[in-house]
């Protein structure tokens, strides 16, 4: 079988530049590694030992252990634990090289069997996450020979080869394995090491590891803290890495040992209706858009982003593969028409004195931003701001009439669309959008194997959500990571991991601390 | 017969008190809405039918008659079960956070009990020096101005500009202010209680034997005023085993409070109800302590 090198998924994403932030690989110095110290890192959370059972956003488990492909820095797929991968042109069979000489943290060798054995045990064991649903598509999954795995899905699957960038491959013997995995056995550059959870994770650097001379470091630890500042520590010293909010950039911008960087993928923000069970008059065409003509898309991202926030109509941001120029510069919401929104409710018979928006968010000041808009129209608006859970629940009651959330960086874009599919994930935040021909049109997307021609066609599920005002993009902001100048190699991902085949921490090392003075 | 029971009631009394701590919390935690697999679910992409299946597997389908009967007999065989969250055994976690808060708590208790007897007594000492004033003074930072506020200014100071100090991981800071707040708390009610204890007559006679002042106040005066001094350090140091939480978030000293805290946020119950139930025994056995204390020091609770 001859192994294709793996197409480009994403073209590199523009933008970054000219956004006021300097490119971390520029500012590194060109000097031979150091080995030895301890990075520290303070990203997202780890909220189980188990790399299969993980349901949400991840940042530390790549650190001990890897995938059959990976996320570049640039969006694309590129080969991880497979040295090479191949998609039939029905779309149906995925085929993949082991790389050799890979060896798990206890020394046993990284097989065919291994990798079927994981595929196995998120198919038949684990109970939530999308890698479930992708894996039970599966028809078969087979070994022909000791560095071969073939994947037979039933239909064509174009997610996949994304998918899979976080489907851990884990040795079976791994303390757990039958049941909940308490101590991972991965064949990352650094093990499972001390786990505390909500407080730190240390993991030890892997002798083994198949990249010859890396890595670098002793230890990476991270700090697992939730909702805690971390500009403070950084400009003390005590941490290397870490994801700050945009009210701390001022203070570290002015700092010479920190350079600030972003993560590749962006948040988007979004105003959803109900899309479950709309209230009147809400299920008419002519007030969502008057609602969507009352939103000042650039007013909320300045609030929102700054000068860095990109305003857009769609789910991705210029640059990415997806994204539809045409479609954008079409946006009739690029600017608010209050005018015209009034307009629309005149004609739609609706008083707005008369009738109390009920508009639920996430406690998040910019939520705000997009309720007071909406009240300059004449609607009452009763802002119900609630914690992660509370959000969920009322989200889910379908009792409420507008929604205004952002969502995170994702491996794949299909991953995005699913949230809005009528049995997806999840899809309170887009209101339980319940469209047979939504579906299918994304479904068509998924099952078309042609980078190009997918890209029309998840763009065709998209004209939709816009043409049925399922949801009004506000815009698009990247989360900010700083990191000290001492950290050499490393630069935010397109995601949020830490390690991936052309980067993070398997190739960062620590330079000797700069001596310049503390701003 | 009558003394063995005076010794024996405060245990069982104790022993009560957490069973009956442990029962509130647990039905009080399950009246909280949402469970951990809405937490789960609002990280990202559990289908509602994963959903179903992943409550049934926990056991959180069952009634909560149901559910505090298999805790409390597991609990009562030192199972407290693993957290739904994290998987992991929750004594591990408990015992991960403890020496934490313990150590911080500790400390600042001994810096604040220090401050507070020094200051006192020398106030009592020397009546006419600015350490009377100090008592005020210390006692009015102790209720005006909050411990975080304090905790960023040190952090900018002693971390960043100065760079003395590790911003996260380090007690010294923390306890320090810690302890400053714990001796407000104490020293005014312990200063005013020596200065009624000065118009004792046992302690007039002593200033009339040409006692220094010093020994009047260590000697005579203190022991007068340990009760109250037990009293509220138990207070005290009860309330410095769950309330060190700003201080733990802020120096990165993940203690108990984190934990109860994230439990919480992450409805981790089994989590939760084990926090609840350890911090419990520990206040009531503090207080317990303080109790058994109070009577070998004061005769009069014995008669």
């Amino acid at each position: 079988m001859t192994m294709l090198p793996p197409l480009g998924r994403r073209a590199a994403l523009a933008g970054a530049a000219g956004l006021g932030f300097a490119s971390f690989a520029q500012a590194q110095q060109a000097e031979t590694p150091r080995r030895g110290g301890t990075l520290r890192i303070a990203t997202l959370g780890l909220d189980t030992a188990d790399p299969h059972r993980h349901t949400g956003s991840i940042a530390v488990q790549q650190a001990y252990v890897e995938a059959l492909t990976s996320i570049a820095a640039n969006g694309t797929v590129e080969p991880f634990l497979a040295e090479a991968f191949e998609v039939s042109a029905d779309g149906r069979v995925h085929s993949f090289r082991l790389r050799e000489g890979v060896r798990f943290h206890d020394g046993s060798a990284l097989t065919s069997a291994e990798v079927i054995a994981n595929l196995e045990r998120v198919k038949n064991r684990v109970r939530g996450g999308w890698l479930v649903s992708a894996m039970r598509l599966a028809e078969s999954f087979e070994a022909p020979d000791a560095r071969t795995v073939v994947i037979r899905m039933r239909e064509p699957y174009a997610p996949l080869l994304n998918l899979l960038s976080e489907l851990w491959i884990l040795s079976p013997n791994s303390p757990g394995w039958d049941d909940t995995i308490t101590r991972p056995i991965g064949t990352g550059p650094f093990t499972f090491g001390d786990w505390r959870p909500k407080a730190r994770f240390v993991a030890p650097a892997f002798s083994g590891y198949w990249q010859p001379g890396r890595p670098y470091l002793a230890a990476v630890e991270f700090d697992l803290r939730d909702d805690a500042d971390f500009s403070l520590a950084l400009r003390a010293g005590d941490l290397h890495v870490a994801s700050v909010g945009r009210d701390k950039l001022a203070a570290l911008s002015r700092d010479p040992a920190i350079r600030l960087g972003k993560l590749k993928d962006t948040n988007w923000f979004f105003v959803s209706f109900n899309n479950r069970s709309p209230r009147a008059p809400f299920d008419d065409l002519r007030v969502r858009q008057a609602i969507a003509y009352s939103l000042d898309k650039r007013a909320f991202m300045n609030f929102t982003a700054g000068q860095d926030g990109i305003v857009t109509n769609q789910m991705v941001i210029p640059g990415n593969v997806h994204f539809d120029r045409a479609m954008h510069d079409a946006d009739a919401h690029v600017r608010p028409d209050p005018d015209r929104a009034r307009a629309l409710l005149r004609e739609a018979g609706v008083t707005p004195a008369q009738r109390r928006i009920e508009l639920v968010s996430w406690q998040e000041s910019y939520a705000q931003v997009a309720a007071q808009m909406v009240t300059r129209l004449g609607f009452p608006v009763n802002h119900v701001a609630l914690d992660d859970l509370g959000a969920q629940r009322r989200l889910g009651q379908y009792d409420w009439d507008l929604a205004v959330f952002s969502s995170g960086p994702r491996a794949d874009l299909f991953l995005r669309y699913v949230r809005m599919m009528s049995d997806g994930p999840n899809p309170v935040l887009w209101g339980g959008v319940q469209d047979p021909e939504f579906d299918a049109l994304v479904n068509a997307a998924v099952r078309e194997p042609d980078q190009a021609r997918r890209a029309v066609a998840y763009n065709r599920a998209w004209q939709r959500v816009l043409d049925r005002y399922y949801t009004v993009v506000l815009g698009h902001s990247q989360n900010v990571i700083a990191n000290r100048s001492e950290v050499q190699g490393w630069d935010p991902g397109f995601t949020w991991a830490c390690h991936w085949a052309s980067g993070g921490v398997a190739q960062a090392w620590l330079a000797p601390r700069n001596p310049a003075p503390r701003g | 017969m009558t003394r063995a029971i005076g010794w024996a009631a405060p245990p069982l009394r104790a022993l009560a008190l957490i069973l009956a701590i442990s029962m509130i919390a647990f039905f009080c935690i399950r009246a909280v809405p949402g469970d951990v697999v809405d937490v789960l679910a609002a990280q990202g992409d559990l289908t509602a039918a994963q959903q179903a299946e992943m409550r049934q597997a926990m056991g959180l389908n069952a009634s909560p008659i149901v559910q505090f009967l298999t805790w409390g007999g597991r609990a009562l065989h030192g199972e407290f079960g693993n957290s739904l969250r994290f998987g992991k055994p929750v004594g591990e976690l408990f015992l991960n956070a403890l020496p934490a808060t313990l150590h911080l708590g500790l400390l600042a208790f001994a810096i604040g009990l220090g401050l507070a007897l020094t200051l006192a007594l020398g106030a009592l000492a020397a009546p006419r020096s600015p350490l009377p004033l100090l008592v005020q003074a210390v006692n009015i930072w102790s209720i005006a101005v909050p411990t975080f506020c304090i905790g960023i200014a040190g952090i900018l100071i002693f971390s960043i500009w100065l760079g003395w100090l590790p911003a996260i991981g380090h007690l010294g800071l923390p306890a320090a202010i810690l302890g400053i707040d714990i001796a407000g708390q104490l020293v005014k009610p312990l200063h005013d209680e020596l200065r009624q204890a000065q118009a004792a007559p046992h302690v007039r006679t002593a200033r009339a034997k040409g006692l220094h002042p010093l020994r009047i106040g260590l000697f005579h005066l203190l022991p007068t005023a340990m009760p109250v001094l037990l009293a509220l350090s138990s207070v005290v140091l009860a309330g410095v085993l769950g309330g060190t939480l700003t201080l733990e978030v802020l120096f990165g000293l993940p203690g108990v409070g984190s934990l109860a805290l994230n439990a919480m946020h992450g409805r981790d119950w089994p989590l939760l109800q084990a926090t609840i139930v350890f911090l419990a025994a520990g206040v009531v056995l503090i207080n317990a302590a303080a109790e058994l204390l109070h009577r070998l020091l004061d005769p009069r609770p014995r008669r």
